[in-house]
């Protein structure tokens, strides 16, 4: 499946990401040193202790020192830094473990969007004009005008209070609390996932609606084959490359929807960290995480890009 | 022989019937859309309240303590209050107007960029073309609304930075819509026809290959805006939005949040109020498309 041509290709792409996240961070890196404001600032540090501290971060040396150190010790090292805030704290294992836990929100999340969506999007195709397509196609268009706090408070609305008053408190949803990680993953992956599940819905009903009128599918009806292997076999498949080619925003639209909905859930995850290190100037944590994020939408670039190969044969790099 | 050919020019033109133009062409299907009609209504409505709200208020969107706090919808105030007494059927209103300033105020902006990048990277190709493509490229890889946060973070969060934030990180659609447009239209006969005219470039872009182009950018922007209204309810969301104590719907929703169990009218005023003109800025964009480019009708 992969060619020679093809992992010479992955290999640019590899250090291509390399140089982008580089990019990406100094340009941070460089915008944050301008800001007014200082982390280390209070009242219980000043005079000599701030000294100390200045100093310790290497905040006293100019700012291309500074900037050195950093790209030095990113490259060499991986290493991005201290927390400003919780000082002492080194920010490339917090936000490695925070990466986890953001990938696996994330990743269920991306498995419900793709597979609702489309599922929604063949059922919608396959009877196309009747009452369950309009439905399903005003649904969608619903589903991706609803911000996804809002659908995250209505699911919390229904789940975590209004179920419990009727059950009595029998029945109760809470972070931890249900069913182990599925059960605390469901309502954060639903509600990061839906509105993508919408527009996943729309474009395979309308790409399945191209596909099922196209000659080979006559033919493959001609043979005697079942409705369902041919629309799962024949048209899906094909249905599906013009759905692969929005994966890629798709992605980076979870990654930054996850800022929103870990806060929302009070998830411990990368878009928590970064949301809250913004507002607590700790610059290192937003340098690092925003790295983070840069490398993981490289990679998911990437994977989608590969994912056409896998696809569809006839392309090749 | 001049006059033989007038007066056949004439008795052609009153033969036929009166000619609909696209746009009134256009304009008959929209109205036909009856989901792009509720819309519609629902958006002049709003843009109704949002102009009213500049002068008048049921009570003043700051007036702390109107009433008792988290109080529930009562006939005085139609949707309750929030934590601090305020009325929130009067913040609601004032955040009409944020909203609708940064969809349109984005768009606005958006277009002025976008239009003249695709234009001219879709009209001479070559080099130019290949650094916009990258360029664009180059940016749909950013996590636009991560970027934003540290550009408003940046540049101190106004309305004004808000927008410029958003348009930064989202003016390739249209470039991108622009490029493609051009690409195509750059061949057709009539263009060929301009530049063997003599015409200048100038004249080329925004005289013959725009008003071309139009149909698209109308719908680019149309659903652009329901985008960059989200994109704003993020950012407030967030905190970092439209600083208190000017209401955006994004904050005021993160500020139900916090009470969802004692105060659910809180979160559910605000996110009625969103997800209502999301979905209105949306379906006009869906009969929009429809009535603009009847091919793409399924």
């Amino acid at each position: 499946m992969f060619t020679r041509g093809t992992l010479i290709y992955i290999a640019q792409r590899i250090v291509l990401i390399g140089f982008t996240v580089l990019a990406v961070s100094s340009v941070v890196f460089l915008g944050i040193h301008r800001l007014p404001g200082d982390a280390l600032f209070s009242e219980r540090v000043r005079g000599q202790a701030y000294e100390i501290l200045v100093h310790h971060y290497g905040l006293d040396k100019p700012l291309y020192v500074q900037y050195e150190n950093f790209v030095v010790g990113v490259v060499t090292r991986g290493d991005l830094g201290e927390s400003l805030v919780n000082r002492g704290v080194k920010i490339t294992p917090l936000v490695l473990r925070e990466l986890g836990t953001s990938v696996e929100v994330g990743g269920f999340a991306l498995i419900f969007t793709i597979g609702l969506g489309m599922l929604l999007g063949v059922f919608a195709a396959i009877r196309q004009n009747t009452w369950l397509d309009y439905v399903l196609t005003t649904t969608s268009v619903i589903g991706y005008s609803m911000p996804n706090f809002v659908i995250a408070a209505f699911l919390i609305l229904v789940f975590g209070i209004w179920l419990e008053n009727v059950t009595g408190g029998e029945f109760y949803y809470q972070l931890g609390g249900w069913k182990g990680d599925i059960g605390q993953l469901w309502l954060p992956a639903f509600a990061l996932g839906f509105p993508y599940a919408s527009i996943v819905a729309r474009l395979t009903r309308a790409s399945m609606l191209e596909v099922i009128r196209q000659d080979y599918i006559r033919t493959a009806r001609a043979k005697g084959l079942t409705e369902l292997l041919i629309t799962v076999r024949h048209a899906l498949r094909n249905a599906l490359i013009p759905v692969i080619t929005i994966l890629g925003p798709l992605v980076v639209g979870l990654i930054t929807g996850s800022v929103v909905i870990e806060n929302f859930f009070g998830i411990p995850g990368l878009g928590k960290e970064f949301a809250q290190s913004i507002l607590n100037r700790d610059y290192y944590i937003v340098i690092g995480v925003f790295t983070m994020y840069a490398a993981l939408v490289g990679a998911a670039n990437l994977l989608v890009d590969l994912a056409y190969v896998v696809i569809d044969p006839r392309i090749r790099y | 022989m001049a006059t033989a050919a007038v007066a056949q020019a004439q008795i052609t033109r009153l033969d036929l019937p009166a000619q609909a133009s696209l746009w009134s062409d256009a304009w008959r299907r929209l109205k036909r859309n009856r989901l792009a009609l509720v819309a519609s209504i629902y958006l002049v409505l709003l843009v109704a309240v949002a102009l009213v709200s500049i002068v008048w208020t049921p009570y003043r969107m700051s007036a702390i303590g109107v009433t008792a706090t988290y109080a529930p919808p009562t006939a005085a105030h139609l949707l309750g209050s929030d934590e601090l007494g305020r009325d929130i059927l009067s913040r609601l209103m004032v955040g009409a107007q944020i909203s609708l300033i940064v969809g349109v105020g984005t768009q606005l902006l958006v277009l002025a960029v976008g239009v003249p990048i695709g234009l001219l990277a879709g009209y001479y190709k070559g080099p130019a073309d290949s650094i916009v493509t990258f360029i664009i490229n180059v940016f749909y890889g950013i996590p636009d609304v991560l970027v934003a946060m540290i550009m408003v973070f940046l540049l101190g969060p106004s309305l004004t930075n808000i927008i410029i934030a958003i348009v930064v990180t989202r003016w390739m659609d249209m470039a991108r819509l622009v490029r493609g447009q051009t690409l195509s239209l750059r061949e057709r006969e009539f263009v060929e026809a301009g530049r063997a005219a003599g015409a200048r470039p100038f004249k080329m872009l925004f005289g013959h290959i725009l008003p071309n182009a139009l149909g698209p950018i109308i719908v680019q922007a149309t659903f652009g805006i329901p985008a960059a209204i989200l994109f704003e309810s993020f950012l407030s969301f967030l905190g970092v939005g439209v600083q208190p104590p000017t209401p955006s719907w994004g904050s005021m929703a993160n500020e139900g949040v916090q009470a969802i169990r004692y105060a659910p009218h809180m979160v559910i005023a605000p996110s009625i109020a969103l997800s209502l003109t999301l979905m209105a800025f949306n379906f006009l964009g869906d009969g929009l498309r429809d009535a603009l480019d009847p091919r793409s009708r399924r």
